[in-house]
This record gives C-alpha cells, structure tokens and sequence, in this order.
C-alpha cells in the first residue's frame, strides 16, 4: 500500500475549513451550505420533492454529471502515465461530441445502433484529435501543451462557425438539440412513480475506469506507457518505440476525452452552446491531480468536485450562498492538492531525519 | 597569524544514513597545492563544498587566514576569497564568455545619464586584460554553447580569478580533458600558484598529483586516512591508502578460446544532432570468447559506437553484422531479440527507469515475452518470481526487494541490476560502456570477475573504457579510438599501456615510420 | 484599411503586454500559464475599483479609468505571488499550478462580482459595467494616410502599453537584471554560482507577468467587452502564449506575432463586413493565430527554442 494516500483527504478538509470560513464571513450556517451540496446530489433528503422527484432521481441527475468528469479525468491520467500533459482535454471532448450530433444525433437512427455510434464516433474522434497532438510530438518535437492549446481554440472556433452557420437554434443559440434516441442519458424516465434522467454513459465511465486499471497494470501497453512517462530515454534503449507509444497514449487519452465530450454533450445536456470549450477538460487535470493520479483515486476526487459543483444550485437556493461558491470551493481544493508534492517531500525529509 | 591560510578543525558532516566526513582536520598553507585524493564517495567533495558554503559542518571548525568563520554560502566564501570550479561546469550556453564571467559583479554604465544598463564593451575589455594578465587566452565575445570543454573550463578558472578568489578549489577537473589539455590544465594551474594563489586539487587521479602537488590529504570513506608530502610517497602507497587495502589491479583470466564471429561492423560512420561525423569508417569484429576492448580518452565517438551497434542511433554509412545477419537497419528490440546486450554508460537515463521497481527494471527487455506476459496480457507473479531470482543471484541489495522504486538503490546496486538483466538475456553479444564508472573498488572487481566470466561462457564481448588499466587488464584484442577513427587494432599482448596512450593520443606509431 | 490599423493596434497591444510578462516568466525558467488567469484577476480588480470610486467622478472623467490600470497591474501582481508560491517555493508542477490558478481565478472572480454586487450594491448582476474608454487622435501626424491611422482613435492605454513595453524590452536585454534573468532559464546553477539568487529573480519575473498580465486584462475589459465579467476568459491569455512562442521568446518578434494576430483579426472582421457574410464568419477569423502557430512549430520548429531551463524545478542540489 502507498503510504500517502492521506494527502489528499487532507487537502480536501483543508479546502473545506477554509471554505467554511468564508461562508460563515459571509453571515451564513457553513453546515447547513455543505448538507445542501450533499441535498443537491441527491446524497441526503431533501425537506420536499417536486412531483415524480424525490432523492434517487436527484442522485441519477449527480451520476449524469459525475460521468464527463470521471472520463475527462482518465483521459488527463493516461496522457500523464505516459509523461504528457493533455491540456486538450475540453477541445477533444467539443470535437468528438460535434461530430456524433452532427451524424448521428441529428439522424433518424434507432436507438439501437444510434447510441452505440455515439459512443464510437465519440471515441474515435477523441482519438484522431488525440493521435494528432502524439504525432506532431513525435514527429515534429511539438510539445504537447502548447499544440493542444492550439487545438483547444482551433476546434472551439471551427465548431463554433459550424453550429452558427448550419445548425443553430435561433431560440436558444445554441446547436439544435439531438433526438432522444441518440442522447446518452433517459431523459425524465418513469421509474415507479419517478421520472428521472438515467446517465447510461455512468456504466461507460465504470467500464472506462476498469479498462483503464487493467491497461495500466496487466497489458504490456501499460507497461510500455509507463516506462516511457517515468523515462523516455531508458525505454527507447529496451526496445521500446517510444514514438509510438505516445501516440497511442494520446489516442487513448484523447478517446477518453471523446467518451467524456459525447456524455457531457450528448447526454449530460443535448446540445453545443458555441464558443464555449466546456471547463470540465481543465478541471479534469486537478481531478486527476488530487486523485493521486490513479484510476480509483480518480472515482473519489472527480465524485468530490461534481458533489460541489452540482449540488451548488440547491445550496444558493436554500442556504443564500452564491451559487458561484462551490467553483470557488473547486478552485481551493485544487490550489492546496497543488501543493501535495511538497508535502509529501518534506514529510519523506522529515521521516528520514528522524 | 598561523602559517596556515586554511584550517579545517574536526569538520563532521553526517547526510541521512551517512557520515560523510568523519572529523577530519586538514591545514593549508598559503601557496601549495594542496590535493584531497580518495575514491568515489570517499567525501572529497563534500569537504570542500563546506569550505565553499554549500554546506555547514555538523561539528568542527574553519579558519581561514587565522580568523574563525562560519562560511554560509558560496556568495560569503566568495568574498572571503574562496573559489571553486566545479566537475559541471555553472556557465549560461547561450551567453558569452564575459557575460558568463561577469554575472553578478557587471560593470554598469548610465545609459543617458539615469538608465544603469550593463557596459557590455567595458566587461569585453576587463576580461581580455584579466586572460591575458594570467595566460588563459578567450574572446570574450565567444557564445558557450560554441567552444569546447577545455576552453569552457578556462571560463570557469576566469571566473573565480575575476572575483579575487585566493583559494582556488579544482573539483575533478581533468575528468573531461583530453591528455594534452590535461597538460595544459597543470600547467595552468602551476602558473596560478606562482601568482601566490593556494590550490585545492580534488581527484582520484595519481599521475596528477604527483606531478604538481605538494600535499596530499587522503581520505577513505569519510575519514582522513593520512596527509602525505607527495615528493616522498610513491603512488603504488597512494593507491593502497585511498582503497584501504592492497590493491590488485589484475584480473585471473584464462587463456582466450576464440569461436565464431559474432560482431562484425563494417565502414560504419555516425553523425550527431549537428550532421558532424563522430564515428569514421570503423571496421572491427568481435569473435566468441574474445574481449574487444576499444580504449581512447572520452568524447572521442566510443560512445556513439555503441549507440550505433545497439541501435540508439543510426548510421549514415556501413554496416553491422550480428551472428551473420546484417542488423543495421534493425530496430532496437530486433537486436535484443537477435541477441545483444548492452550495458550503457548512463545507467540513471538509459539503463534505467528509475522510477519503476526493480522488478520492472528487470524486466525491461522481456516483459512482452512469456512468461512475464501472454499475447498482451502482464503476468505481474512473473515478474516478482524472475526478480527475486536475480537479486538472489547477483546479489542486488534494495530495500524492499522486487518492489524498491530503483532511483532509491544505491549506485553499485543500480549497476549490478543493469548486469543482471542483461546478462540473464544469454545474448552472444555484451556491449559493455564505462561498466565501473563511479563505482568502488569492491564492486569494480566483481563487474570486472563477470565480464571475464562471460567471455569464458564463450560470449562475445565488446568493451568500452576510458580507464587504460581497465582495456590493459580485460582485453584480449584492443582497439585504440581516436578522433572517431580505430587507430589501432592488436592483440593485447602485442602492445604496452604506453604504445596505447600513444594511439589514445593520436600520435601512435609515428616512430616506427621515423 | 484605417479601421483595420486601428482595431488590430488596439487588439495586438494589450496581447503584446501580456505576452511580455510571458517572456519575463518564461524566460526566468517558470512555464506561465496562468496569463489567462492572472489577466482576468487583474482586470477584476481594476474594475472593482473603478466602479467602486465612479461616483466621485464625473461620467466621462478618464481617471477611474487610469487608476483601473494601476489596481489591475497590482492585482495581477498579487495573484501571480500564488503562482509563484506554488512553482517556486512549493516546486508543484508548473504546468499544474498554471491550470490550477486559472480554474481559480475564474471561479474567485466569479464569485466575488455576484457576491460584490449583491451585498455592496444591491444588485444581482455578474459583472461590473465599465463602458468603453474615450478614443483620442493625435492631431497632424493622424493626417498622414496609412501610418495616421496608427495615431488616429487611440485608446489611451495605447501609448502606456508602448512606454512600459520599451521598458520591459530594455531591463530585459540592456539591463544587469536582464542578464540574470535570462541566465535563470538557461542554467539557474549559473546563476546561483554567480551569487544571485534564482528564487528572487523568478520571483520578480513571475510578479511582472502577472502585473502585465492584469494590464493587458483591464484594457480589454475596457475596449472589447466594455465591462467586467466571465467573458474576459475567452483566451486572450492563451493567444498570448501563443504570441510569444511564436515569437520564439524574444520581445521584438512577439511584437510581430502580436501585430500579426492583431491585423488577421480586424482583417478578418473587416472583411466579414465588407463580403456581408454573416457575423459567424468571424470564427473562422479566430482560428487563424493558432493555425498560423501550429503550422509554424511544424516547419520552423526547428529554430524554435524555448528557454533550456523551462518548467525544470530548480533543485540546488541536483546537476
């Protein structure tokens, strides 16, 4: 067992004293603000349920907006296995979920075979744009944050022009919405007597995180990938083609991406708003960072930040606390899992002092 | 005042799980040349970082020019007028030699009167007077990035002499130096005490001091073994107090049963990053049972060789030969598979992933391969099985055995690991680069006891060294490098360790025409 | 053709700004980029101040304005110093701590606008309302065709970005400072050596990229958006990134990827207008810079360097 597994957990209640600080500055109850986050996710009942609502179809509204994090969060962590840094994460997944509303959401196609498209249009999207940014380090010495930048604005832009000349809503501004029978999430389904969203994508996102454990520990990709993040030059010299390697790493982050980009897009919400890259490919990064960088860490620290970020609304609304809190709560708990390798630094000096 | 400039008075520095030095006191006088001789890790280095700042001494106490100080940083040894040039050089590639020298002391101008902004012209100046007040001709305009290592050293020297340095502390300078800069280094360095400078040589090597110091403090696993006038000490007794020990620098070996051809390269040249041709037409084979020693001072294209013979970097022309088959076009692992093993200079880089376990190291170069995997599939029992096995075997110590992160095993084990891996491989070829760089005498006899042990197994093994007592003492062909050309290829007992030094110089065999 | 002069100057010289603290950070060894963060916090507080003295000036008086830019370049400095704590002192990942400063600064400004508004002044808004800053014309030389236009409806931070540029460019390359600084992305161990300390001198280049970066934030809130609010994250600070390795890390050819975006971008728009397409085409406008980015890494890449010691922590003891 690692033996600092603790940092994070205790970044996380450093962030949320901290938090409570400012909202009891700010005159309100912080524990009452922090039981509405958990009310909103559905993790705790609420005092009263609109019709057909209750805890379960708020919990299955929280997992549609955990899946994108979660995937989002594989995509940076695999990219980092291998020693890069996906910055692209919030382009990947705009490109990826364009192309699957533009095939398939806007088709006539049965449910059937339009959602297992999505998924692999979504995929493999990600992992062209992906494959490119592995491609043009390999070949061209490109560093990868700076071309997935580049990429990032690119196809937010392109994206952009696409929707607003071909398929914009003049009501909305935004994208039309897809059919219901490409959409990756059951939208307002009657269960007994709830009507809740079911995130199909959740079972994606769980297969994803186990597909991404496996890679990482059992498949000589894995393997490979991780020799070349921790030493490039030492893997060449085994034999092992680094080159490719990092294009296969970028293609599977960038794919994850995908998958993250067509739930967020295409089931989390039914549409692309333009000109807006979507921040959960930032976020992601911090996600991945406090997750300790592993694929079980990721569950827990992506679960953190959605419980916040999507629990926000109920609490501004019940608890007075601007909505905008919880991203600011995001933003400690990111600033302080920052600084975790320092900690972990002085308390391995510390314990070899002893 | 004392007639010491310099006192170091029962200096102890303990580092987590080491005591690097042990109270050692040393005395300098003004003037000498003062050398500090151990082996690797014997705490040379750490001494005389305490004398510089870097530093602060557990317990003791420094004097200097009678007065007791505590020396806090290099800026304050600085202005006591200590100096240090140290084994990597601290120079900005991308600035000249006087911006280079002057950083942090610049001669400044009034640009119209108020701006103070750097005069470039006045430092250009200051550092031409200075180089040839001292005989260490630059240009100062020179960038870094464009002048070799002798001249940038030159730099470094020019550095302390521009900050009034008295004290000069050489750390292993001549590791980097071809024969003749050697030369002209010690030269140099006399004519700096003959200005009244003191010197702090630090090395390993015998021939230096004692040719130009006058002291010799040794120093052997953090204590001071003895302090020795130099002119009255052969260096055979030098040698036994650095290891701490008789010193037996020859190796058993066997009579030589030569088999088949198992290397052969033909016409191979190599260029670098820059399109220059570091290695030229270099024909040589190597037999089963022969070692193949290529002997030549350091950055004379040996490197590149192996690298070219591994497949780490393409040739523009010639060709390999591995057990008959032409591998020249041949990927990295191709080769492993063909059966080559390569034991690289750098192990932390490239021998290495050092932050995966052992038994991932162990692995590196067949975890495709069953058992450690099926079709795609790891079989990570396997790897832990296979290690312990090795560790056993060659006895690699580590922490947590198959699990030990590598960065956190010591250098030795480091390299015992490389072996071990590549010598699991019962490849026909053994490439070995600078197998005991950096490495102490016992783990040096051992490395030395398995690289004759495989060649008796009728391996074939390449060698590569820039210690001539390693070529003289292992080879059983030699093959001189010099320039990126093979000068010289003879049996070993055909040539003496000078006859070697000449070809390693570029001027062998020149009196056999004259 | 004047309008394109006038627009892109005024787009390419808060980007240029910006893109000089890029330098001075990068340059020192510290990968930045927190530029879009940091230029939205300074812009923040620039405009919080500016709203929050208005009422003791007159509707069309300049100076909530003037001092807006003073509050922006402190505030932009005051955000960088996490920046640095994180890189520097903490010796976090560089990239990381980038990423994270901008998903901070925009979730802290955010909040803070709603939550200013609402309790200070009693309105549910989500931005500071600043209006566009008042154009001026140098008389005569504005006359002179084409390169009047350079002079003609200037904004008046126009003229201060030129004066602090000049001097950003003359401490970076004339100055001792600049010596050091440029050392310190090269071979920081040079510098220790030398007896100057690395972490100062990073230190100071990561706080002047953060006061330029609020500057460049303030002057677009001032000219582009017209107010304060989450649109000011709509990637200037990344197109900076952009500017200045296109730019190849050096002041005068970051000028002209500045310029060059800069003209591309009114260009675009200008000829949008002019074709009476629709205004959507203006994204394809957009993309520009970073093509022209990319495909400049991809065939020039090779001359391109950035600085030796970029994103590496630096460790005393390490070699």
């Amino acid at each position: 067992m690692k033996k600092h597994d603790w940092i994070p957990v205790f970044t996380v209640l450093l962030s949320l004293i901290l938090g409570a600080a400012v909202i009891a500055l700010l005159g309100k109850n912080p524990f009452q603000a922090y039981y509405n986050l958990l009310q909103g996710s559905g993790l705790a009942p609420k005092a009263s349920y609109a019709g057909h609502k209750g805890m379960i179809t708020d919990f299955t509204s929280f997992l549609n907006a955990l899946t994108p994090m979660l995937l989002a969060s594989l995509s940076v962590l695999i990219a980092l296995k291998a020693g890069l840094f996906n910055i692209g994460v919030s382009g990947q997944m705009l490109a990826a979920a364009f192309t699957a509303t533009v095939l398939i959401g806007y088709s006539e196609l049965p449910a059937a075979l339009a959602k297992p498209l999505v998924i692999l249009i979504g995929f493999a999207v990600g992992a062209l744009v992906g494959g490119l940014v592995g491609f043009l380090r390999h070949r061209f010495n490109i560093n990868e944050v700076v071309s997935t930048i580049m990429c990032n604005y690119i196809i937010q832009y392109v994206v952009s022009f696409f929707i607003n000349v071909f398929f914009v809503d003049p009501v909305s501004r935004q994208s039309k919405n897809i059919g219901a029978a490409a959409r990756l999430t059951l939208v307002d389904a009657a269960v007994g007597d709830y009507k809740m969203d079911i995130p199909l994508g959740i079972l994606l996102a769980a297969a994803a995180v186990a597909a991404t454990v496996f890679l990482l520990k059992k498949t000589t990709l894995g393997f490979e990938i991780k020799a070349v993040g921790f030493g490039s030059r030492a893997a060449e010299y085994a034999g092992v083609r680094v080159g490719r390697t990092r294009v296969l790493a970028m293609m599977l982050s960038g794919g994850m991406a995908g998958l993250a980009g067509v739930t967020y897009y295409l089931g989390y919400f039914a549409s692309i708003q333009p000109r807006i890259l979507a921040s959960t490919g930032y976020d992601a990064i911090a996600v991945a960072l406090l997750g300790n960088s592993s694929p079980i860490g990721i569950i827990f620290s992506s679960f953190l930040i959605t419980v916040i970020s999507k629990g926000s609304t109920y609490m501004s609304s019940t608890a007075g606390v601007q909505a905008e809190m919880a991203s600011a709560l995001t933003g400690i708990i990111l600033l302080i899992s920052a600084c975790g390798a320092y900690v972990r630094e002085k308390i391995n000096r510390w314990k070899e002092n002893r | 005042m004392s007639e010491y400039i310099i006192e170091m008075n029962h200096i102890t520095k303990r580092f987590p799980g080491i005591v690097a030095n042990d109270d050692i006191s040393i005395q300098i006088k003004k003037g000498e040349i003062y050398a500090i001789l151990g082996e690797n890790g014997a705490g040379k280095s750490t001494l005389m970082s305490m004398l510089f700042g870097m530093y602060e001494p557990d317990e003791g106490e420094i004097v200097i020019r009678g007065e007791k100080v505590r020396i806090e940083s290099p800026n304050h040894a600085t202005r006591l007028n200590i100096g240090m040039v140290h084994q990597h050089f601290k120079l900005v590639s991308n600035y000249t030699i006087a911006e280079n020298i002057v950083m942090g002391m610049e001669p400044v101008k009034k640009t119209l009167g108020i701006f103070k902004s750097l005069d470039q012209r006045r430092a250009n100046e200051e550092i031409r007077a200075l180089s040839e007040k001292f005989g260490l001709e630059v240009d100062p305009t020179k960038v870094i990035e464009n002048i070799n290592v002798s001249m940038q050293q030159r730099v470094e020297i020019l550095k302390m002499l521009y900050r009034e340095a008295e004290i000069l502390i050489f750390d292993e300078p001549t590791a980097v130096l071809t024969p003749q800069e050697i030369e002209f280094l010690l030269e140099i360095i006399e004519g700096l005490r003959r200005d009244g400078k003191t010197i702090i040589l630090i090395t390993h090597k015998l021939e230096e001091i004692k040719k130009i110091a006058d002291r010799c403090a040794i120093l052997c696993r953090g204590k001071l073994i003895d302090v020795l006038d130099v002119k009255e000490t052969d260096t055979k007794t030098m040698a036994n107090l650095m290891v701490g020990r008789e010193v037996n620098f020859s190796v058993d070996k066997p009579k030589a049963h030569f088999g088949e051809e198992i290397l052969k390269v033909e016409h191979l040249t190599v260029q670098n990053e820059d399109k220059f041709e570091v290695v030229k037409d270099v024909s040589f084979s190597v037999r089963g049972g022969e070692i193949f020693a290529v002997a030549g001072v350091s950055g004379n294209g040996q490197v590149e060789l192996a690298d070219a013979v591994a497949g780490l970097l393409k040739p523009s022309h010639g060709r390999i030969f591995l057990n008959g088959k032409d591998i020249t076009q041949s990927s990295i692992r191709s080769r492993n598979l063909e059966g080559m093993s390569y034991i690289p200079e750098d192990r932390q880089n490239v021998g290495l992933v050092m932050d995966m376990s052992l038994s991932d190291n162990l692995a590196l170069k067949n975890y495709f391969e069953p058992p450690f995997s099926k079709g795609a599939v790891i079989d990570g029992e396997e790897f832990v099985k296979y290690s312990d096995r090795l560790i056993e075997k060659y006895d690699i110590r580590s922490g947590q055995g198959s699990d030990t992160i590598v960065r956190s095993m010591s250098g030795g084990n480091q390299q015992k690991a490389v072996i071990a891996r590549e010598i699991e491989l019962d490849s026909s070829l053994l490439i070995f680069v600078q197998p005991t760089r950096g490495l102490d005498i016992g783990a040096i006899e051992n490395i030395h006891r398995q690289i004759v042990e495989q060649r008796n197994r009728g391996k074939a093994v390449l060698l590569i060294s820039l210690e001539l007592d390693e070529v003289m003492n292992l080879a059983d062909t030699i093959g001189v490098i010099y320039n990126g050309k093979i000068e010289k290829i003879a049996d070993a007992g055909t040539l003496t360790p000078g006859e070697v030094g000449e070809f390693m110089m570029g001027v062998g065999g020149r009196h056999e025409k004259a | 053709m004047n309008t394109i002069i006038i627009d892109g100057l005024s787009f390419a010289l808060p980007l240029f700004i910006m893109a000089i603290g890029g330098i001075y950070c990068e340059r020192s060894g510290v990968t930045n980029l927190a530029i879009e963060g940091l230029q939205g916090f300074g812009a923040f507080c620039g405009a919080l101040f500016a709203v929050s003295i208005a009422p003791l000036f007159a509707g069309d008086s300049p100076m909530p304005f003037y001092l807006a830019m003073i509050f922006a370049f402190l505030g932009g400095m005051l955000f960088s110093l996490l920046h640095a704590m994180l890189c520097i002192r903490f010796k976090a990942n560089q990239v990381i701590s980038g990423v994270v400063i901008n998903i901070l600064a925009m979730s802290l400004t955010e909040f803070m606008t709603k939550q200013i508004n609402a309790s200070v002044f009693q309105a549910a808004s989500n931005k500071f309302v600043l209006g566009v800053s008042a154009r001026v014309t140098v008389p005569g030389i504005s006359a002179i065709p084409v390169l009047g236009a350079v002079f003609t409806n200037l904004y008046p931070f126009e003229p201060v970005i030129a004066l602090i540029a000049f001097i950003a460019w003359y401490v970076l390359y004339k100055t001792p400072f600049g010596l050091h600084l440029r050392a310190c992305g090269d071979n920081p161990h040079a510098v220790d050596a030398a007896g100057i300390g690395v972490g100062k001198v990073r230190l100071i280049a990561v706080m002047v990229s953060g006061a330029l970066s609020g500057l460049g934030g303030i002057c677009f809130a001032y000219s582009i958006s017209a107010n304060f609010s989450s649109n000011i994250y709509s990637g200037y600070g990344y197109l900076a990134i952009a500017a200045l390795i296109f730019g190849n890390w050096k002041i005068l050819p970051t000028l002209g990827a500045c310029l060059l975006f800069g003209f591309a971008r009114s260009g675009g728009y200008e000829l949008v207008k002019i074709l009476e397409m629709p205004s959507s085409y203006q994204d394809l406008v957009m993309v520009l810079p970073y093509v022209l980015t990319l495909l400049m890494l991809v065939f020039f890449g090779k001359k391109n360097h950035a600085p030796k010691a970029l994103g590496v922590i630096y460790d005393k003891g390490a070699r």
